[in-house]
């Protein structure tokens, strides 16, 4: 490679990283291509090397942290149950990925894939009986192991039982004697007194000592060994694919949709011949109506499609359209009015009320308005031109565009059209007035002028405030789709919350970080476009 | 009588409330010929990019009228092309385009091929050949008052006005570009009225020079006429004896009258603190 094009490549690399706003990876690059190796690797040391150790140390500290706190729904995940729910919902995801496959297949493919999967599934029910007796030995060491920990434990603390029963009644003895004695006013009742308080305070400390045992015995058959935990998760895990598998031969085999189609077929032809063989009126009517219903039957069956269960990644989908159609809601309202309340000053003093007491609502509030307000746009959602229009779209139409979906878009959109808003009308009045100048100069007519001079001037604040709008959009909704259960990533948390299994607590953390990393790809998106828009070559704030 | 390319007609201008009103201009006359360069001279802050917009009219005086061709000047335009002392180039468009913008609006009659032959042609003129594609970001300073330069002329104005066009620029930058200014103006004259505070360069560059007073009241003084022969070689320029008495007249009329307006702005006498030096030495 001769020199100028690898010097082309390499600032070629620089500009990209730049223009995308990882420019940590700079001093990579530059040593990669081999300049100044001393500088780039202290870089490298400092800006890179350095911010990758704290978050290290964050993890560890959370790994160290999080199984101390104990919670109502158990301990706090560790990084580790938190990775592997991710590979959870990722297999989740797969497996129903596999079993749609499955439900449309059809003739020869069908069978090659029934051969394959009933080969497997052998495989794995051999593995699963035979992890299964390894774990019964496993808990039978077990068993045997806790039992002879325990052994010791029982008998101390029978003993003590049975020598505080011993004490108890002795004690009970000597107080009834001394209450005779108080009844024929031979002592005082003081004595007594006494006695009744020194027995209560005894009986608590044999009682406490008990426990203590108790306890011990209680720790010894709550924390079975690790090879327990290693063999149950093995035979678990097995079990599970062998259920999953068991389950694609169902959709291959009965709940297939061809295979429900000839069902219904048959059916239809089974009733049809009744229909010609039948005498009485009542016969010929009740087999013609079976006729239709059989056709009918076999006519949705064919259009049926898999009833899919909401994995993390179709979440993730539903979440990211629904806040592009807020966030483009908001733009096409923001960027117009903006434009008008920067170039009319007294359009932005009509508007400033109203932003000013409608930007701090919070989107909670807006979301039950529009619940109703929208709402009532739905009356019968399942025939809205609207949702039909959607459902018939190819990539959108799985998505399930429903009156949730739209109140959610909503309120994203009213609380990103702020900023969004706010920033357009200051880059359009904040116009240099040299610009202005040249367009008074130039006699342009009110269109030229926006569309040459007023826009492309203001493009750089326009983006800017677009970029805060949808960081915004995004984080609103979460929150937007966790109260009106539209599906998506807020639901998604919700549905985690209110399930409260063992996995949950891994699971909302899991959505937190996805969310997290979302949000941090979107805004590099918006970081990208308002590069591409700024003539200045004034660095976006990253 | 002809009628003169621009008047200036008893023009006042001020700013501020009623009651607390500054006037900038006041009682302004000036008339200049059919394809004459005349040069306005003047401190800091009297007022000159005040002209400059009535001149343009992108501002309106107060008082009195300002006349191109004998019709009143009420709203900027492209027939009096102006050219900024900050270039005012758009920056998200190329050298083409920003002359492009230009072209467009006041030829729009240019097919595509003549308006490309148009833009180019001008943009050979100030010698930005080569750059076309380039960003107003990607260009040196007196390249980018070329460029300017360049799309005042693709308008074809009949009066150039010329707001102190150089005054950012470096001492080489500027000299190159007066050539050039003069060059082109020599090539195809037209009415100029150019602002300046330099005064070698209006000894060189104009039939006329008009001194304006500091401000604020700033009136046009006295009218310095230029006789030197063209082309003026700058080179040859400085051992020319008319060349030495004019700017020499010109420079002390400016100082004389900038005492003079210092005197005037005296208004309180400033005590002075009773001290004497003292002398370490003596210790």
């Amino acid at each position: 490679m001769s020199e100028s094009t690898q010097d082309k490549i390499k600032y070629g690399l620089l500009k990209a990283i730049d223009v995308s706003g990882f420019k940590v990876f700079d001093p990579v690059v530059r040593l990669a291509f081999g300049e100044e190796p001393k500088k780039q690797s202290a870089d490298i040391a400092k800006y890179l090397i350095t911010p990758m150790l704290f978050v290290m140390l964050c993890l560890g500290l959370w790994a160290v942290i999080a199984p101390r706190h104990k919670t109502k729904s158990g301990e706090v995940p560790t990084p580790t149950q938190v990775w592997d729910a991710a590979v959870v919902n990722d297999t989740l995801n797969e497996r129903e990925d596999e079993k749609q496959a499955d439900f449309g297949l059809s003739g020869a493919e069908r069978d090659a894939v029934i051969a394959q999967v009933t080969a497997e599934l052998e495989l794995k029910e051999a593995e699963s009986t035979e992890l299964k007796a390894a774990l019964l030995q496993v808990e039978q060491d077990v068993k045997a192991e806790i039992a002879a920990d325990i052994a010791p434990l029982q008998s101390e603390y029978d003993a003590l039982v049975a020598q505080g029963d011993l004490l108890q009644t002795q004690r009970k003895a000597s107080i009834q004697k001394l209450a005779k004695d108080v009844a024929a006013k031979k002592i005082g009742s003081v004595e007594l007194l006494q006695a009744i308080l020194a027995d209560s305070d005894v009986t608590d400390a044999e009682k406490d000592a008990e426990k203590l045992i108790k306890e011990q015995m209680n720790d010894v058959r709550s924390n079975p060994p690790k090879a327990l935990k290693k063999a149950r998760l093995a035979s678990n895990a097995v079990a599970n694919e062998a259920g999953h598998l068991r389950k694609r031969l169902d959709y291959l085999k009965t709940g297939n949709r061809d295979i429900k189609v000839a069902k219904a077929e048959d059916k239809t032809a089974a009733a049809l011949q009744k229909l010609e063989t039948a005498t009485t009126p009542a016969a010929v009517l009740a087999a013609a109506k079976s006729v239709v219903s059989g056709k009918q039957t076999a006519e949705r069956t064919a259009e049926q499609q898999y009833p899919r269960t909401a994995t993390i990644w179709f979440q993730v989908k539903r979440s990211l359209f629904t806040v592009f159609v807020g966030f483009v809601m908001a733009a096409v309202v923001a960027i117009p009015v903006g434009i008008m309340c920067g170039l009319n000053k007294v359009v932005m003093a009509c508007l400033t009320p109203i932003i000013s007491v409608f930007k701090p609502v919070s989107p909670v509030v807006w979301l039950l308005i529009f619940q109703i307000v929208v709402g009532a746009f739905f009356p019968d959602p399942e025939n809205h031109p609207l949702f039909t229009f959607f459902a018939s779209l190819p990539l959108i139409g799985d998505l399930g565009v429903n009156p949730a979906l739209v109140f959610s878009a909503c309120t994203v959109a009213i609380c990103a059209v702020w900023p969004a808003l706010v920033n357009t009308a200051l880059g359009v009045s904040s116009i240099d007035q040299d610009h202005m100048n040249v367009a008074r100069v130039l006699r342009l007519s009110l269109w030229s002028r926006l569309f040459k001079i007023v826009i492309p001037s203001s493009l750089p604040l326009v983006f800017a405030g677009l970029r805060i709008s949808l960081g915004v959009g995004w984080m609103v909704l979460i929150a937007a789709e966790a109260l009106s259960s539209s599906d998506g990533l807020g639901k998604f948390v919700w549905d985690e919350y209110q399930n409260g299994s063992s996995h949950s607590f891994a699971n909302i953390i899991f959505a937190c970080f996805v969310v997290g990393i979302i949000g941090f790809f979107l805004d590099r998106i918006m970081i990208l476009l308002q590069r591409s828009v700024s003539f200045d070559d004034g660095a976006a704030v990253v | 009588m002809t009628i003169a390319a621009l008047e200036i007609d008893s023009v006042d201008v001020g700013f501020g409330q009623v009651d607390s009103r500054t006037e900038i201009l006041a009682n302004i006359n000036l008339t200049v010929q059919h394809n004459e360069f005349v040069a306005i001279i003047g401190f800091s802050g009297s007022g000159k990019s005040t002209l400059m917009n009535l001149l343009a009219g992108i501002q309106q005086p107060d008082v009195g009228e300002v006349r191109m061709h004998g019709k009143m000047v009420t709203a900027p335009g492209p027939e009096r092309g102006i050219l900024f002392q900050n270039y005012s180039l758009l920056p998200w468009l190329s050298v083409f385009g920003n002359i492009e913008l230009a072209v467009k609006q006041v030829f729009p009659q240019m097919t595509k091929a003549e308006r490309k032959q148009h833009i180019q042609h001008y943009i050979a003129m100030v010698s930005l050949t080569g750059s076309e594609w380039k960003n107003p970001s990607e260009l040196s300073g007196g390249m980018r008052q070329r460029l300017s330069l360049a799309r005042t002329l693709s308008m074809r104005p009949d009066v150039l006005l010329l707001d102190e066009p150089l005054s950012a620029l470096d001492a080489l930058t500027r000299a190159n570009l007066q050539d050039e200014i003069i060059r082109i103006w020599e090539e195809d004259r037209r009415t100029v009225v150019m602002i300046t505070n330099d005064v070698d360069e209006a000894v060189l560059m104009a039939d006329r020079i008009i001194a304006l007073t500091p401000g604020p009241k700033a009136t046009l003084g006295q009218s310095f006429p230029v006789t030197l022969s063209r082309p003026r070689d700058r080179t040859t320029l400085n051992f020319n004896p008319d060349f030495k008495t004019l700017r020499n007249k010109v420079t002390r009329y400016l100082t004389d009258i900038n005492q003079e307006a210092k005197q005037l702005r005296k208004v309180a006498d400033v005590t002075l603190p009773d001290l004497s030096p003292y002398d370490f030495t003596a210790v």
